[in-house]
């Protein structure tokens, strides 16, 4: 798979972008030239110079500091949310196909629920009313994209519950444990991948929608979304200021994207092959 | 375009006048893939007017591109490299869309395999004809509508209006062909190509298919090119036969040269699959051999789906090495009996007993059990779709074993795969391979491995030999024929083949409507058939149209 | 008429109806267990939140058995189950109880900023829905060529494209270069269409970039397979038109995943109207909504969030309704 993938010069552009972020997300902290909070009055709102690469902001903050400050909690949040996404998503998704018309009318019922829920707006509220931070706001990020991978999982083993091998498996005695771990999960997981990679992009920025009207993340601890915001405001002093933390946004949740789409044209290339 | 129109303006009447004239010739046609591969290399005819062609060939021959190259519709990424395809006096290969638009439907048409596949699933068959009707016939809504309630009653539906508010799901295979034919000669055309028609079909349906395509060929004056892999359908309905092989003609002429002074080797292998018995393996006969107990038996069984009652008042018995042939079509219930016996359907009322136990309304620890014993194994119709596509060929064999004796170790487990590979003739370092790595005759062993692998005592096998071309089809059978005698397996063989059934079978039950309407030793059965329903399915078999030597039995088929 | 055919109608018009009524049973015992549900997840994020009004209402002075009374009379003191019964009695009534805040009905705080993110959603969806099928349906027909390519990597770039950025991106050059548009505030409709237009422009385009992505991209790929169904081959075959297959045929089996795309994206657009509200200052549902719930202010959030649910589920019924219609197939036999 990782052999076919490589093949695909989106995929080979993605890998490098996202070992970039991923070193960034590492070793970003460590890195910044400034300390990512000190402020130099004497230094607001300056374009790029040899000591402040990207400029300053309204505080005379870094803003190269604060972008490789930020990135760990970034990259970190929006993993976490995937995470707990997968915990809840994956194991239901694949039980509603084994576990019986009841389990499974409730599971879909419960699924269709939380898609029915204003998003954004919803990951607001509940962040803010369990107590403004970062682990309420991935519990609920994670909570609302949980029917993502409950849809991808229950339409990879729903398209192999009725195959032939399962239905063999079943006649030779094996219980609905050992068919779902011989047969079905080598089918679900690489559908799972492939939404588990696009939606660490949606997270990437839908926590950066969430930081940017300041929920999860108090300022002034930098956050790329967070920096964003205050680049933003000063967007009449600074009109490049957004670029360069907007550019990380975008490039990483492109590359993630990009990654996505050639898994799943590896997976059906070698699927035909 | 000006020959087109004048084509098209011509009057049918005088055109029919005239049959000396080719209506269709191909010439030096040549068909190659994106990557250059050529699939049909130099396919040439002469189509007389009022002609029958039939062009035979197993898959891969090209001979169903070649319809498609003269209709314009090949499958993307194929090309007509060179050659001409000339229908009365245009050159097919330089028409633009409009040209096309108006020769398609009007004056060439066709229908074609899985004819379910050729209707939009969201809009009534009705409609779609009238839609046809109006698009080549410039018709008004209404008279669209009576045109088409009008030919499905030609294509032999008693209830039209019924049908003309069906949607394609609601059609079986059958029904689904009569509405492709209706939208075929909706505009009165006058080709038809039909490829691979009643290919997947039951006998039975197919034969009257086959009547109903050459009655509408007679009245309509049609000229036909009936595309097939089976000999014998071409030999019933064509005048003129083409025989191809890896995209090449293999040997041309009039069907009665064809079937009686083959030329080349390979249209004698195709006589001889349909003339020879399939098997000649030396079977004991049952009836000679002395009465031993069943070792399965299906007393009074009533089972279906829900309130469905599917399959009636089964009464079956199979002993150890005996081989109980069942025959019957679609529907008629062979699938839901087996599918009863193994416990995937309970059953309504009546008993099963495997070795003097029942086994009916079994569930839970004690149907695992039953299951996990290995005495009672399936074999499915479609060797790579019952083995997990990601599990080599070794573990899923040994699935069974583990699922047994877990505390088996691992080399006892080996060696009973390898032992299992052995016996149906695979070598054992196949077990390595992944399912799509094997070809199809390989896979269809190791799926009968599979099941060997436990020491079955009942093996019942639905449809095993259906997907195997004829050399394959006649080892499997052979093995199953040796396991019988040999290792004293009981097997009861579904089949719609009825040569496979004849050949292998000790005994036959003739399946129809969910009931066994007849069984008795395989011989006298199929050779003397007391039921109408038998003596229809044995008549509807296609055989070769030639006069039947007298030496030659009756099974002919296939 | 003949009356065969006039009997067969008839025959029909009995099966409509009853796959009719069939539609509205199964898609009613979906819709209501799923409100349920969903209103319950709104109401139990109230109670968990912990927040308790008595205590500010009371002041900071208050003595325990005046913020008890209070208690009492807000009902809080209540099992919460009795306290969810009674919440959903008001709802069904229209009632969203009263802000925390100010006192002020949710009803009323709701229904004062409601049109500023229908305007916004809906100009988005309608825009989304238009340019979404334009794009995918040349890249469909078209796929292969170049100009499938262009869309397709319009798409992937487009799709990586958090909101805000995009709606930043526009600020920069239509407001802040061209100066065509505002880049805050909002004008009814009622008193100045063109500038209403002119307002919502931008964040109704900031947040239909991932519907004509996610549209467009799923239409491609459902024509893509659809045109290479055998029925398309038939209907050529036939004699049909290549835009009689298209429009008839093929649309009508491609559109389904679209659609059901775009009704997955519905949540997003009325969730999303936050951020572009925020952006764009503009006083939305979405805004309230961000800043109650900053402030605690549970019954104004919840109203919020169910008006939101009410939206969303029925746009999903309108989806169902009309997949129903395309597809009756698909739908009969599920």
């Amino acid at each position: 798979m990782i052999r076919n993938l490589l093949r695909y010069p989106s995929a080979r552009a993605a890998i490098v972008i996202l070992a970039v972020v991923a070193m960034l997300a590492a070793f970003g902290p460590s890195l910044a030239p400034h300390d990512p909070l000190a402020q130099d009055s004497s230094a607001l709102l300056q374009g790029p110079s040899a000591a402040y690469w990207l400029g300053t902001d309204a505080l005379g903050r870094d803003v190269f500091s604060r972008l490789l400050a930020g990135s760990t909690v970034s990259v970190l949040a929006s993993l976490l949310s995937v995470s707990i996404g997968m915990l809840l998503g994956v194991v239901p998704g694949l039980l509603s196909v084994f576990l019986g018309k009841r389990f499974e009318w409730v599971s879909l019922r419960l699924i269709d629920a939380l898609m029915m829920l204003p998003f954004l707006v919803f990951a607001i509220a509940m962040t803010a009313m369990l107590g403004n931070g970062l682990t309420q706001a991935m519990f609920a990020v994670g909570i609302l994209i949980t029917p993502a991978f409950f849809r991808v999982s229950r339409a990879a083993a729903l398209s192999v519950a009725n195959a032939e091998y399962i239905e063999a498996a079943r006649l030779m005695g094996a219980s609905t444990a050992s068919t779902i771990r011989h047969h079905v999960v080598s089918k679900v997981l690489p559908a799972v991948a492939v939404s588990a990679a696009s939606m660490t992009g949606a997270c990437l920025s839908i926590v950066a929608s969430l930081t940017f009207l300041g929920i999860g993340v108090v300022p002034p601890d930098p956050t790329w979304g967070g920096l964003l915001a205050t680049d933003l405001s000063a967007l009449y002093d600074r009109p490049f200021g957004p670029i360069a933390p907007a550019l990380l946004i975008v490039a990483t949740v492109w590359a993630l994207n990009a990654l996505a789409d050639a898994m799943r044209d590896a997976g059906t290339q070698e699927q035909r092959a | 375009m000006t020959t087109l129109d004048n084509v098209v303006s011509l009057d049918r009447r005088a055109r029919r006048a005239e049959p000396a004239d080719p209506i269709l010739s191909v010439n030096g046609l040549r068909i190659i893939a994106a990557d250059g591969r050529e699939l049909v290399r130099d396919m040439h005819f002469n189509l007389p007017r009022g002609g029958t062609l039939g062009i035979v060939g197993e898959s891969g021959s090209g001979k169903s591109l070649t319809c498609r190259a003269i209709l314009d519709v090949l499958p993307p990424g194929l090309s007509v490299a060179s050659g001409s395809i000339r229908y009365r006096d245009v050159d097919l290969s330089r028409l633009d869309a409009t040209s096309w638009r108006a020769l398609r439907g009007v004056e060439l048409s066709a229908v074609f395999q899985d004819p379910g596949s050729y209707l939009n699933p969201s809009i009534p068959v009705g409609r779609q004809l009238a839609e046809a009707i109006r698009a080549n016939l410039k018709m008004q809504r209404k008279a669209a509508r009576d045109r088409a309630l009008d030919l499905l009653g030609r294509v032999g539906f008693a209830d039209a209006t019924a049908v003309y508010h069906q949607y394609p799901y609601e059609l079986s295979g059958g029904m689904a062909q009569r509405v492709l034919i209706a939208l075929a000669i909706c505009a009165g055309p006058s080709l038809l190509i039909a490829d691979e028609a009643t290919t997947a079909l039951d006998v039975t349906v197919q034969a009257e298919i086959l009547a109903l395509i050459d009655t509408l060929r007679r009245e309509e004056g049609l000229t036909l090119i009936l595309v097939s892999h089976d000999l014998a359908v071409v030999s019933q309905v064509c005048d003129h036969v083409i025989v191809m092989r890896s995209g090449e003609i293999v040997e041309a002429g009039s069907t009665r040269e064809i079937l009686h002074h083959p030329k080349s080797a390979y249209t004698r292998s195709l006589i001889d699959d349909h003339a020879v018995h399939p098997i000649a393996v030396n079977r004991p006969q049952s009836a000679d051999a002395p009465q031993r107990v069943p070792i399965l038996s299906v007393r009074g069984l009533h089972a279906g789906y829900g309130i469905r009652t599917v399959v009636q008042d089964i009464d079956l018995q199979v002993a150890p090495g005996e081989i109980l042939g069942l025959i019957g079509e679609t529907g008629s219930g062979k699938t839901t009996l087996l599918r009863t016996v193994l416990g995937l359907i309970p059953a309504a009322t009546g008993a099963i007993e495997l070795d003097g136990q029942r086994i009916d309304g079994l569930t839970g620890k004690p149907l695992r059990d039953l299951r996990r014993s290995g005495a009672l194994q399936y074999v499915f119709q479609d060797p790579l779709r019952s083995l997990d596509p990601d599990l080599t060929i070794g573990a899923s064999i040994a699935e069974g074993l583990y699922l047994r004796e877990g505390r088996l170790g691992v080399s006892a487990i080996d060696a009973s795969v390898t032992a299992a590979l052995r016996a149906v003739g695979l070598e054992p370092e196949l077990s390595t391979r992944l399912p799509r790595l094997l070809s199809g005759g390989q896979r269809q062993r190791a799926v009968i491995a599979r099941a060997l692998a436990l020491e079955p005592k009942v093996l019942l096998l639905d449809e095993p030999v259906s997907a195997l071309d004829a050399v394959n089809r006649l080892h499997v059978l052979k093995l199953l024929r040796r396991l019988a005698d040999e290792r004293g397996i009981a097997q009861i063989f579904i089949s719609h083949d009825l040569g496979s059934v004849a050949g292998i079978a000790d005994r036959v039950a003739v399946l129809y409507r969910g009931q066994v309407v007849e069984t008795g030793p395989a011989g006298a059965l199929l050779a003397n058939p007391s039921h109408p329903y038998t003596r229809k399915l044995l008549d509807s078999a296609p055989r070769l149209a030639v006069a039947a030597p007298a030496t030659r039995s009756l099974f002919t088929v296939y | 008429m003949t009356p065969a055919l006039q009997q067969g109608a008839q025959v029909v018009q009995l099966r409509h109806a009853r796959a009719a009524a069939r539609f509205v049973r199964s898609t009613l015992s979906i819709a209501v267990p799923v409100f349920l549900v969903a209103t319950l997840i709104t109401f139990l994020l109230g109670v968990v939140s912990g927040l308790d009004p008595a205590a500010g209402i009371a002041g900071d002075a208050a003595s325990p058995e005046i913020i008890a009374r209070i208690r009492a009379d807000l009902g809080l003191d209540q099992p919460i189950a009795l306290q969810y019964l009674q919440w959903m009695g008001q709802l069904l009534r229209g009632d969203l109880g009263t802000s925390w805040f100010n006192g002020i009905s949710a009803s009323e705080l709701i229904a004062q900023r409601l049109p500023i993110s229908l305007s916004i959603a809906g100009m988005a969806l309608l825009m989304g829905l238009v340019f979404g099928t334009g794009l995918g349906l040349v890249a469909g027909v078209r796929s292969g060529t170049r100009i499938d390519r262009a869309i397709t990597l319009f798409a992937a770039i487009v799709s990586s494209l958090p909101p805000f950025v995009v709606a930043f991106g526009l600020i920069l050059v239509f407001s802040l270069w061209l100066g065509w548009l505002p880049s805050s505030g909002y004008v009814p409709f009622s008193e100045d269409p063109a500038g209403w237009l002119a307002a919502i422009g931008i964040p109704a385009v900031a947040l239909s970039v991932d519907v004509v992505a996610d549209l467009a991209r799923q239409l491609r790929t459902g024509l893509v397979s659809a045109l290479s169904e055998n029925y398309v081959t038939g209907a050529v075959v036939r004699g049909l038109s290549r835009r009689r297959i298209l429009f008839v045929h093929v649309l009508r089996n491609a559109a389904g995943p679209a659609l059901t795309v775009v009704a997955l994206r519905v949540p997003m657009l009325i969730g999303g109207a936050v951020v572009t509200e925020a952006i764009f200052n503009m006083p939305g549902m979405g805004k309230l909504a961000a800043d109650s719930a900053l402030r605690g202010d549970v019954p104004v959030v919840q109203g919020t969030l169910v008006v939101s649910i009410v939206l969303i589920l029925a746009c999903n019924l309108c989806v169902n309704v009309l997949l129903g219609v395309l597809q009756p197939a698909a739908r009969r036999r599920s």
